[in-house]
């Protein structure tokens, strides 16, 4: 107990210190800065794989603790931003990343470690495709939030030509962050579908009915709505720039009002309450 | 001895055009005899000539070396001296090094920043070398200017944005497209402007370029220079579905390309961003344009605009720089201070007892063990004797070569330089790469151009 604690405490000081230099790196234009940042955040994030591991052994499936999914959530989080680091050199996007998987990892600190009430009647396959395609797709609209935002300001500021000395040449260009708009689509979406069709599929197994009216269910399928017009319009009608960018971000809002507020305080079997 | 530093010159701000083209050293090549001979009491001299500026910088001592050099500058220009003078600074000791290091880092050229100035001093420092018109003190001198400007342009921004339209629109271009690997551009019109600005996108990487002109055969001729494919100029508009970028500068009357002409290409194109500079007076792009989405416009006014402010801060940039080249110019000073013999011979015998004493101290911790603690003392005192006596004696005949070379005037400056090198008396870390170079050949430089075009 006394070691996983400690390990707790690690990752938390090893993502802090690495969000910290990260920005101070980014405003002094300090690449050494950045590069400690880095090896911080994935020396953390090693860390992080190894307790996940941990838990994952130690505990079946139906055991685990709903502290374990915000856990899960920051974890991918990061997955998913090392990817997008490494294909498309937005190292750029820690600028979100880190903070949020920073926070979350707090967040699940705060939950009580008491277990999650699971339906007997699981199905391990279902339940994996569920939560690692919804976190996976919950971090790329995350990523598409970030970059959706400096897209929209840059874009701006060019479109109305405005001061453009305050951006820095070494930041991505606009093709760059439309293409990570490119991927929370592509990727995304599907991702998001799968999650909810697997989640669908387990309750038939579990209650025997598809759709149980429960909050998360509903707003679950109105965010799918808007993630399907949004899918639509980028790769049918060839959206591209602002109105996507803009679109997902607000897809990303909606996702996080449905994590916080309905996870939290409306009545649910996803209820991450004690 | 002492080492008066002396820099003489006139610049775009002392002397108007025809003062400067009177005035002007021909830049000869180096075989060439020097233009100012060394005679005592100057000991070295450098001389820089550009369109903007005429710099030369001696080394030697006595008031009279100014007056000397000015006088051979106006008759090697078969000028008469009182007309040279009133244009003329004159700067002296670190005053001198300062300036030298603010033009290196580019600090005092019409446009701040632009790095043309540093070559040009590179140029001008070679040919001195060849010449054989540089000895210790410039050497050191202009290679400390040279690492003073390398810094300036990593540590600030001074360099970092476009000043020249063309420029800053490629600069733009980069900002949308990021590594244009896979972009295409189109120039209409044919202009010294449009020409900079396509020849900048192929150095940024541009695919592909396509020239649109109204005399085909013109336009033939800029796609040979720019490896591009030329089109008559009623294709124009069937290509422009393919096109990211449009350099236009034709001489039309009125707008050539409006709005009502890209909107039905920009949903074939699936919204591919599309970036319009217009450079032509009058326009050749109607403004509507820039309200499309995805489609960016630039005309010649935004893109002064751009300049003017990048202009701005490389002023802002510069008083930082000056903060570099303060910090420089001190730590030169020391280094000249350094040159005379006294100080010399007292850093280097301390370095030596410095040595005696560290080795005393090991050996008597080493003997420790077998020592009676009555007879500690002893064995330190003699230690002690030994060590600084081999100091003195290995070091006594080094310190009576410096010397009797103080005896000769020329020479004695490059034995106290090699002796402060030989023994790293000022703990400098030469890093390995510190001679790559000097087996290069000069004549490999491309050939010094003293007066590119000017774009503004």
């Amino acid at each position: 107990m006394v070691l996983s604690d400690l390990a707790r405490i690690l990752v938390v000081s090893l993502y802090a210190l690495g969000t910290v230099l990260y920005f101070v790196g980014m405003f002094r234009r300090k690449e050494k800065l950045k590069s400690a940042a880095g090896l911080c955040a994935l020396a953390g994030f090693s860390l992080h794989t190894v307790s996940i591991g941990i838990a994952l052994a130690q505990f079946s499936f139906a055991t685990l603790p709903k502290s374990f999914y915000i856990k899960l959530l920051s974890w991918s989080l990061l997955l998913v931003f090392f990817i997008v680091w490494w294909r498309l050199k937005l190292g750029f996007l820690a600028l979100i990343a880190s903070p949020l998987a920073l926070l979350l990892y707090l967040a699940s600190l705060s939950l009580p470690s008491e277990k999650a009430v699971m339906p007997e009647s699981l199905s391990g396959l279902f339940f994996g495709l569920h939560i690692a395609a919804l976190f996976a797709s919950f971090a790329l609209l995350a990523m598409a939030f970030g970059g959706g935002l400096v897209f929209i300001h840059l874009e701006r500021k060019i479109k109305t030509k405005e001061k453009l000395l305050g951006f820095r040449k070494d930041l991505p260009s606009l093709a760059t962050f439309d293409k990570i708009n490119h991927w929370a689509a592509i990727i995304g979406f599907p991702l998001f579908t799968l999650g909810l069709v697997s989640g669908f599929g387990w309750a038939h197994s579990a209650w025997g009915k598809v759709l149980t009216w429960d909050p998360k269910e509903v707003v679950s399928l109105l965010i799918w709505t808007v993630f399907a017009f949004f899918f639509h319009q980028r790769l049918a009608m060839g959206w591209r720039g602002r109105k996507p960018a803009l679109l997902a971000m607000w897809i990303f809002v909606f996702a996080v009002i449905s994590l916080v507020g309905v996870n939290y305080f409306l009545p649910t079997h996803h209820s991450l309450k004690p | 001895m002492r080492n008066d530093i002396y820099l003489l010159g006139l610049n775009h701000r002392t002397a108007g055009v025809e003062i400067r083209e009177k005035f002007a050293i021909a830049v000869c090549g180096p075989s060439d005899s020097p233009l100012f001979p060394l005679a005592p009491p100057v000991r070295e001299i450098m001389v820089l000539s550009t369109c903007n500026r005429v710099e030369i910088l001696a080394v030697g001592q006595g008031p009279g070396i100014p007056a000397a050099i000015l006088e051979q500058w106006a008759a090697s220009r078969n000028q008469d001296m009182a007309e040279l003078e009133p244009y003329v600074y004159v700067h002296q000791g670190m005053d001198a090094v300062r300036h030298l290091f603010s033009v290196a880092s580019s600090l005092d050229s019409m446009v701040v920043g632009e790095p043309q100035i540093l070559g040009q001093i590179k140029q001008a420092y070679v040919q001195a070398v060849n010449q054989g018109t540089t000895k210790v003190i410039l050497n050191r001198l202009l290679h400390k200017a040279f690492s003073v400007a390398k810094r300036v342009r990593t540590e600030t921004d001074i360099g970092s944005n476009a000043v020249s339209i063309s420029y800053a629109a490629v600069e733009l271009a980069k900002r949308i497209f990021g590594d244009m690997s896979q972009n295409t551009a189109m120039l209409v019109g044919a202009g010294e402007m449009a020409e900079l600005a396509a020849l900048h996108l192929l150095r940024a990487g541009i695919k592909k370029i396509f020239v649109a002109n109204r005399t085909f055969e013109r336009a033939e001729e800029l796609a040979k220079q720019f490896k591009g494919h030329p089109l008559a100029f009623d294709e124009l508009f069937g290509k422009l579905e393919e096109v990211d970028i449009i350099i236009s500068s034709t001489g039309a009357p009125h707008a050539i390309i409006r709005a009502k002409d890209i909107k039905p290409l920009i949903k074939k194109r699936k919204n591919r961003p599309m970036f319009f500079i217009d450079i032509a007076v009058p326009r050749d792009i109607d403004p509507d344009v820039n309200n499309l989405d995805n489609v960016y416009l630039y005309d010649i006014d935004d893109l002064k605009e751009v300049v003017d402010e990048n202009l701005a801060q490389r002023q802002e940039e510069a008083a930082r720089a000056a903060g570099i080249v303060d910090a420089e110019s001190a730590s030169f000073e020391t280094w000249l201070k350094s040159l005379y013999l006294h100080p010399t011979i007292v850093d280097l015998l301390k370095q030596g007892e410095e040595v005696a004493a560290r080795e005393v101290a090991k050996t008597l911790k080493r003997l420790a063990p077998y020592l009676a603690p009555e007879s500690n003392g002893e064995v330190q005192r003699s230690l002690e004797i030994l060590a600084y006596s081999l100091v003195r004696k290995l070091y006594h005949d080094p310190i009576s070569f410096l010397k009797r070379r103080a005896e000769e005037e020329e020479s004695v400056q490059r034995f106290i330089d090699i002796a402060r090198r030989m023994f790293n008396l000022d703990h400098e870390d030469a890093p390995d790469d510190a001679h790559l170079d000097r087996k290069r050949n000069p004549a490999d430089d491309p050939p010094g151009q003293t007066c590119p075009p000017q774009e503004r």
